[in-house]
């Protein structure tokens, strides 16, 4: 406590020599110098130029129009979240991707900066850039104004929307160029974001159109209108940060304990979301609103189970040399601390007390939405995490058994193939068969996790969910001994004598 | 500043890159790093400048552990990678003010640091280049620029005079000399090893991951070649006459591997000084007219050729 006041008291002593994050400053000096965004600049303002002065002429010439205004913001707004929602994020992740070449310690990482620095600076940088453009655009924005059809407020209401929004966007742009993947995958990927930023960009027009249909001076009294904002805003905030937090643990050394803010984050956001959701229940009255919480926790949990379980079993010497010594910090640590088999502690803990507290608090408290279905919507969720731990967990013994010499990864891609391969069988088999319908696909098919979703009643349900715990009884059986070996593995290493190196030269240098 | 490495191992999968290798340095030392391609000196100096963990062992910069504290480590360590810079949209100057902030220098503290490295370095007339249109030498300059900045006490250099011109070879030698004089510890891998020679005063000799040899330059060169060779040659030196001088030396005491080697006369002197001495005046004695009677240094090429077997991993 003392220290954290003291760094604090430093912190705010040196304010005089507080100076920009260096990678910012290098960023802008780049993005000042380069044709792209200078280009791009340029013909953003031109574009705007000519929308304005073709709908100023088309319009003029109706002159009882009280919409000019509307129909010019909406143009503007369109043209805004074209060139913010796909050229920012797309220039972002490129440059990002093109440094970050595995074992390029060029730049960055061979400085002192932290990793979350150099995302924090990436993020910042393109922040100033949206902002740039944003500032170009806004003269515009608030001419249309004068022109009637649209409220000031709505006109800031929405440049503040679609430069939130674009700046999550930048964040994921900056983790996904984080990715430890090769060229080729990164340029399919930016195949996919770019064809994913049309839909981005249409909901964007979408979302701001509704504002400006409702307008939204008259709502800014209203205390249900700040709710929600506050509620999207918080909402926004927290997956950019689940972003943030990602993309920095993708650039750390993987010496260091990348799973640590990861694993924290996604507990302390569970835990939040979990105490806003009790809170909404108790106050609406309505137990349901837990699902809310519960749901994503369990598709969170689920991506974060195919993640830990493609994590190495080896410790790095920096990391162990970090594990507490005392057995009851060590216990707790252990859920924390890079692994597979810590990271499917985790997981497993956290979908133990999300499914028990939110049971617990449903059968409690009384149901609205999901009223008498709630048994089967918790019978499916189980399931589906049954299956899903039975998928990891086997491409895990496959992988540490029979390809032990192959990396990790695999695990997490046998996982995947064995879902997909079970899924998918089936249906080829009754195709050559000559027996392939639509009855045939939705009967029971016992190991198929997608079949769940189209159980006919709850006995296939059942049986799914007796099948799927018998499988994880078995996994959890195969598994037990590797798991026990990681828990007994799991402490400080022992102090190694002191190696003599041979005695220094003593000869000095002499030009 | 001591730079310790201490039973130093990285495996890479089934690979052992370094295994179990330990020397040591201080300030004002040149040490060279020698050995083949594959042979684990790259990733020894990943581990020295924090970029790579060791599976085992440890890197002690004046007691600081690289593992353990890899962030206080990394303020002591200057590393220039074998890659050079080639940004195609920054100046030098705004390169090295870069690393500059990068490594918290602030205001006036880090206007004269840049400045004092682009003079040092000699990229002071080049400061507005862009990187990617400067030459191999020039990048080299900025890229042992950018290392220095912060001023490190250990500067780790992986292949630095690699693709260079003899004169900016000479000048990055000089540099370097200059670097020890301020009492830097410099750790340098090359595969000019008659320039090592020049400027070194200790050397590692590494392959397939393990030390060779190690010690000062001297240390090395009387360990790993006792012998030493005798070049002789005549007033008028033809085959008759050098063939006259083999028989002869064939003959006498100390000598041994007697073979002519164009327009000379070489020999293994299994003998001390004096003993070259006395073949000498005995040559002479029986009126051979030597205008040369020298012996030919082993360097540091000849014992790396003799050590190493140019092995891979």
């Amino acid at each position: 406590m003392t220290a954290a006041f003291t760094k604090l008291k430093t912190h705010f002593a040196n304010w005089r020599e507080w100076e920009f994050n260096p990678i910012v400053i290098k960023e802008l000096r780049q993005g000042v110098r380069s044709w792209t965004v200078t280009g791009m600049l340029l013909l953003f303002l031109v574009v705007l130029l000519l929308t304005s002065l073709a709908l100023l002429i088309a319009e003029s010439f109706d002159a009882g129009n009280l919409e000019m205004g509307g129909k010019m913001f909406s143009a503007f707004v369109v043209i805004l979240a074209g060139a913010s929602a796909f050229f920012i994020p797309l220039y972002t992740g490129v440059r990002v991707a093109a440094e970050r070449v595995e074992n390029n310690h060029d730049l960055l990482y061979v400085s002192t900066l932290s990793p979350a620095r150099i995302i924090w600076g990436k993020f910042l940088c393109s922040a100033y850039i949206v902002l740039l453009f944003f500032s170009a655009c806004m003269p515009f924005m608030a001419f249309t104004n004068l022109l009637r059809g649209v409220d000031l407020p709505t006109v800031f209401f929405i440049l503040a929307f679609l430069f939130l929004v674009v700046c999550a966007i930048n964040m994921v742009a900056i983790f996904l160029a984080c990715l430890p993947l090769s060229r080729p995958f990164k340029f399919l990927f930016v195949i996919y974001g770019i064809f994913q930023s049309f839909g981005v960009i249409g909901s964007l027009v979408a979302a701001c159109f509704e504002f400006m249909q409702t307008g939204v001076g008259a709502k800014l009294s209203e205390g249900n209108f700040w709710i929600g904002v506050l509620t999207a805003l918080l909402l926004g905030l927290a997956v950019t940060g689940l972003f943030f937090v990602l993309a920095v643990a993708l650039i750390t050394p993987p010496s260091a304990n990348r799973a640590w803010p990861v694993r924290i984050y996604l507990t302390g956001f569970w835990l939040l979301g979990g105490g806003a959701a009790l809170f909404w229940g108790v106050q609406t009255g309505e137990a349901d609103r837990l699902l809310a919480w519960a749901y994503p926790t369990l598709v969170i949990m689920l991506l974060a189970l195919l993640v830990t379980i493609s994590n190495s079993d080896a410790l790095s010497l920096r990391v162990r040399r970090t594990i507490p010594a005392s057995a009851v910090k060590r216990f707790f640590a252990f859920f924390f601390f890079n692994g597979a088999a810590g990271g499917l502690a985790w997981v497993a803990a956290i979908l133990a007390v999300t499914y028990g507290t939110a049971s617990a608090i449903i059968s409690a408290l009384p149901t609205k939405g999901i009223g008498s279905a709630s048994p089967s919507v918790g019978i499916t969720s189980l399931t589906i995490a049954a299956y899903a731990f039975d998928y990891t967990l086997t491409g895990l013994f496959i992988q540490r058994k029979f390809l032990p010499r192959r990396p990790p990864k695999l695990a997490g891609l046998l996982a995947i193939l064995l879902a997909g391969g079970w899924a998918i069988a089936p249906v080829i088999i009754l195709f050559f068969v000559n027996q392939l319908s639509w009855r045939s696909v939705e009967g029971l098919q016992l190991g198929n996790v997608f079949n769940v979703f189209s159980a006919r009643d709850d006995h296939q349900l059942m049986a799914h969910l007796f099948f799927a715990c018998g499988w994880l009884g078995l996994a959890v059986a195969l598994n037990g001994k590797w798991f026990v070996q990681q828990v007994r593995n799991f402490r400080p290493p022992q102090p190694a004598a002191q190696a003599v190196p041979p005695p220094l030269p003593t000869q000095e240098i002499s030009r | 500043m001591k730079v310790q490495v201490n039973n130093l191992r990285k495996e890479f999968g089934r690979t052992v890159a370094v295994n179990d290798i330990s020397f040591a340095f201080d300030s004002g030392h040149i040490f060279g790093f020698v050995g083949p391609n594959g042979a684990g000196k790259t990733t020894t100096m990943r581990i020295i400048s924090t970029i790579e963990e060791p599976t085992a062992g440890d890197v002690l910069l004046n007691g600081i552990s690289v593992c353990e504290e890899p962030e206080l480590a990394r303020r002591a360590v200057g590393y220039v990678p074998d890659t050079l810079p080639a940004h195609g949209d920054i100046t030098v100057h705004e390169y090295l003010d870069f690393f500059a902030r990068a490594y918290g220098l602030k205001g006036k503290k880090r206007t004269q640091a840049v400045e004092a490295i682009e003079e040092f370095t000699n990229v002071t007339g080049i400061r507005e280049k862009h990187l990617k249109a400067l030459s191999k030498g020039m990048k080299q300059r900025v890229s042992l620029g950018r290392a220095l900045v912060y001023d490190p006490d250990v500067l780790v250099l992986d292949e630095p005079a690699a693709g260079l011109d003899p004169r900016a070879r000479v000048e990055l030698r000089e540099l370097l000399l200059v670097l020890a004089e301020r009492r830097k510890a410099i750790l340098i891998s090359s595969h000019i090893l008659t320039e090592l020679t020049e400027i070194c005063n200790g050397v590692v000799i590494i392959e397939r991951g393990r030390i060779l040899e190690t010690g000062t330059i001297e240390e090395v060169l009387k360990k790993s070649a006792p012998r030493r060779t005798v070049a002789i040659r005549l007033l008028e030196s033809n085959s008759h006459q050098n063939a006259q001088l083999l028989k002869e030396l064939l003959q006498t005491p100390f000598v041994e591997n007697a073979r002519e080697v164009t327009k000379e006369v070489h020999f293994e002197l299994t003998g001390d000084e004096a003993a070259a001495c006395a073949i000498l005046g005995g040559l002479i004695a029986k009126k051979y007219q030597i205008i040369e009677f020298r012996q030919t240094k082993a360097n540091l090429e000849d014992i790396f050729m003799n050590v190493t077997k140019g092995g891979v991993q």
